[in-house]
């Protein structure tokens, strides 16, 4: 502990674990504490399940669902943009190489009370039962100009101006509602309707994103790690170490130690060690965070796969805000023992959304009520921090609580920005050399 | 990955400064260095080799710790999917003999069905007979080995000082590992037994080569 090192950095959670790695790697000393007895602080998966009942203060199981040391349960459901933004971290760092990906079975989206397959090019959106026979020309157009479009290519923009926005750009080709919601929210995943205002460029790009992530592994655009997300901290955590980063876990931090308004160290009561640069969660610096939100999510073991879904192994399901009368749309995640998160025949759905009243646990019941029937559920609450500054003149930067999305590309958008502010170089991502993850099995 | 050639991944386990980082560098080029801390471990992560077992060629694809076990734990990642454990301790310092037990405890809990291998390192530092001092014994060693019989699936005496055992270690754990799987594999043909089967020892003797 009583070393010199350039940045220390408080949690292991994803966030921290991927800058640990990616300033290793760039070179410098560093050390990473946890104040846990384990790796991923909130973005861990725990097992066995008995774990996850003391995390929830329930009496304990035990075998009850199969056998508790096949369980691994993420706190924070997400999953991977097959081409997103932290496929192309674990690429060019290399931690591909630790861990191992299947693709998930099903993308759906929720409309008037049921589920539908998310029709993500222009085969799948003739054959829809989402839209009416002329809604789906309509909808097969727009695909088509996404499709086509090249941000470098003013040919290709066909009149449109990118700076229009995502409302005037749906209204050109004339997509009803309906339509809007499901292009929105289950293709390019934006958590609420404030994106209508946005450029139409932004929509264009997350559509992309979507059909561009389908298109390498089939059956959806989602990617999930066997054993769990909590695989995800871990194997940057190697990175770093591999780099050079020195590991302390269950070590208690005491304080943070200023010197003329900027970090010099951190003490652990007894010793200090010296550095530069912390980055670190919410947790760890409670003083220079504000609440920004709350999340509620229910964590439920089901016994038998999500109905209309195809017995699909593992599936998303969006619920857009409208359909539902909200704000913020509804998210379900469900894994299963095909990606050896649970006992065989058994089912894991979490259940997320931003809270908007003072009855967040309600606020699920449409995401609940898809499920027909939990053997186990666990609810939670959580509060969502962000620093108070950028972090430039204390040289603390701490990363933004998980919020409701279910794939990374927020975390990243946070990890990126981050690493920007802590080394004042943007993260080249033209280094990426090859861009193939090993997708295991089916 | 489906390359035809069986591959299996070696996981190198045991306290820290016994001589980890040198058997994966004899492993991946033969080298040696006398470099000890933290520095000498950097770079060191994973490292295939095709080991010919002359009816067959068998891919073994070894990791190194990182140097994470120094002040914290490895991480159950570290540990998905291995086939093996390369369980290491220092020949002279019986204290990184004894709690190797507490090691097979979680390579049992983390890496489920892996084999576990027991390589002693630093036989060059060893003193003359009667000696012994703090060295692990043929005695201590002897007691180990009825302890935990079903446990080990070989056991090796090494130097990576003067490379003597290794080659030898390198090709028997990929013979044992191959035979593993073969057996298993015409377990699979004949049985009709859903759920698990239980492993049959073929001829896997275990055998001392030092």
């Amino acid at each position: 502990m009583d070393e010199t090192y350039d940045v220390i950095v408080m949690g292991t959670g994803l966030k921290e674990c991927i800058l640990s790695g990616m300033l290793s790697v760039s070179g410098k000393k560093v050390l990473h504490l946890d104040k846990n007895t384990y790796y991923g602080g909130e973005s861990a998966s725990l097992t066995p399940l008995d774990q996850v009942y003391q995390h929830f203060g329930k009496p304990e199981v035990g075998d009850k669902f199969g056998r508790g040391r096949d369980w691994n349960v993420d706190l924070i459901p997400k999953f991977l943009m097959a081409n997103g933004q932290l496929v192309k971290l674990l690429i060019h760092t290399g931690v591909t190489r630790y861990l191992e990906f299947k693709s998930v079975d099903g993308s759906y989206v929720y409309k008037g009370g049921k589920i539908y397959k998310v029709p993500a090019d222009e085969r799948e959106a003739l054959a829809s039962s989402l839209m009416g026979i002329f809604e789906k020309r309509r909808f097969k157009n727009f695909l088509q100009y996404v499709q086509d479009y090249d941000e470098n290519d003013p040919k290709t923009f066909k009149g449109v101006d990118p700076s229009m926005s995502a409302k005037a750009l749906y209204e050109k080709f004339g997509l009803d509602a309906n339509t809007q919601d499901f292009t929105g929210h289950a293709l390019a995943l934006y958590r609420n309707d404030q994106y209508m205002a946005l450029t139409s460029l932004d929509l264009i790009k997350r559509c992309r994103l979507y059909s561009d992530s389908l298109s390498r592994y089939g059956k959806s655009p989602y990617l999930y790690p066997l054993y769990g997300l909590g695989e995800l901290p871990q194997g940057f955590a190697r990175l770093s170490a591999i780099y050079g980063g020195t590991y302390m876990l269950d070590k208690p931090v005491d304080k943070i130690v200023m010197e003329d308004g900027h970090v010099v160290g951190v003490s652990d009561g007894k010793d200090t060690a010296k550095c530069s640069v912390i980055v670190c969660d919410p947790t760890y610096a409670q003083d220079r965070c504000k609440k920004v939100g709350q999340v509620v999510r229910a964590i439920c073991i089901l016994n038998h796969p999500i109905e209309n879904t195809k017995d699909a192994q593992s599936v998303q399901i969006i619920i857009p805000q409208n359909q539902v009368g909200r704000k913020d749309d509804i998210y379900v995640c469900m894994v299963s023992a095909t990606h050896n998160v649970c006992a065989k025949n058994y089912y894991l759905a979490i259940v997320a959304t931003t809270v908007e009243t003072d009855n967040p646990e309600a606020e699920l019941k449409p995401g609940l009520d898809l499920l027909k029937g939990v053997e186990e559920k666990f609810v939670s609450i959580v509060d969502l921090y962000e620093p108070l500054d950028d972090g430039q003149d204390s040289k603390i930067f701490i990363s933004k609580s998980y919020d409701a999305t279910t794939h990374f590309e927020t975390t990243c958008d946070d990890v990126l920005d981050l690493f920007k502010r802590i080394t004042g170089e943007d993260f080249d991502f033209s280094k990426v050399k090859h861009t193939d993850v090993e997708a295991v099995g089916e | 990955m489906a390359t035809g050639i069986p591959s299996f991944k070696v996981i190198l386990h045991g306290e820290y400064g016994v001589g980890k980082s040198s058997i994966f560098r004899r492993f991946m080029n033969d080298t040696f260095t006398q470099a000890t801390g933290k520095q000498s471990t950097i770079g060191l992560d994973q490292c295939t080799r095709t080991i010919d077992l002359g009816s067959q060629n068998v891919k073994l694809t070894l990791w190194d710790t990182g140097g994470m076990e120094r002040m914290s734990f490895i991480g159950s990642s570290y540990y998905r999917g291995a086939h093996a454990a390369l369980l290491c301790y220092s020949v002279n310092n019986k204290d990184t003999f004894s709690i190797l037990s507490q090691y097979i405890l979680d390579i049992v809990m983390n890496a489920e069905g892996a084999k576990i291998f027991l390589c002693g390192n630093m036989t060059d530092q060893l003193g003359p007979e009667g000696s012994e001092g703090n060295a692990v014994t043929d005695t201590d060693l002897d007691q180990f080995m009825s302890q935990c019989q079903d446990v080990l699936s070989g056991v090796y005496r090494v130097s990576c000082k003067d490379s003597s055992g290794l080659e030898e270690m390198f090709r028997d754990m990929a013979r044992v590992l191959h035979q593993d799987t073969m057996s298993r594999m015409t377990m699979r043909r004949d049985m009709i037994r859903p759920g698990d089967t239980p492993e049959r020892e073929q001829t896997t003797e275990k055998k001392r080569c030092c």
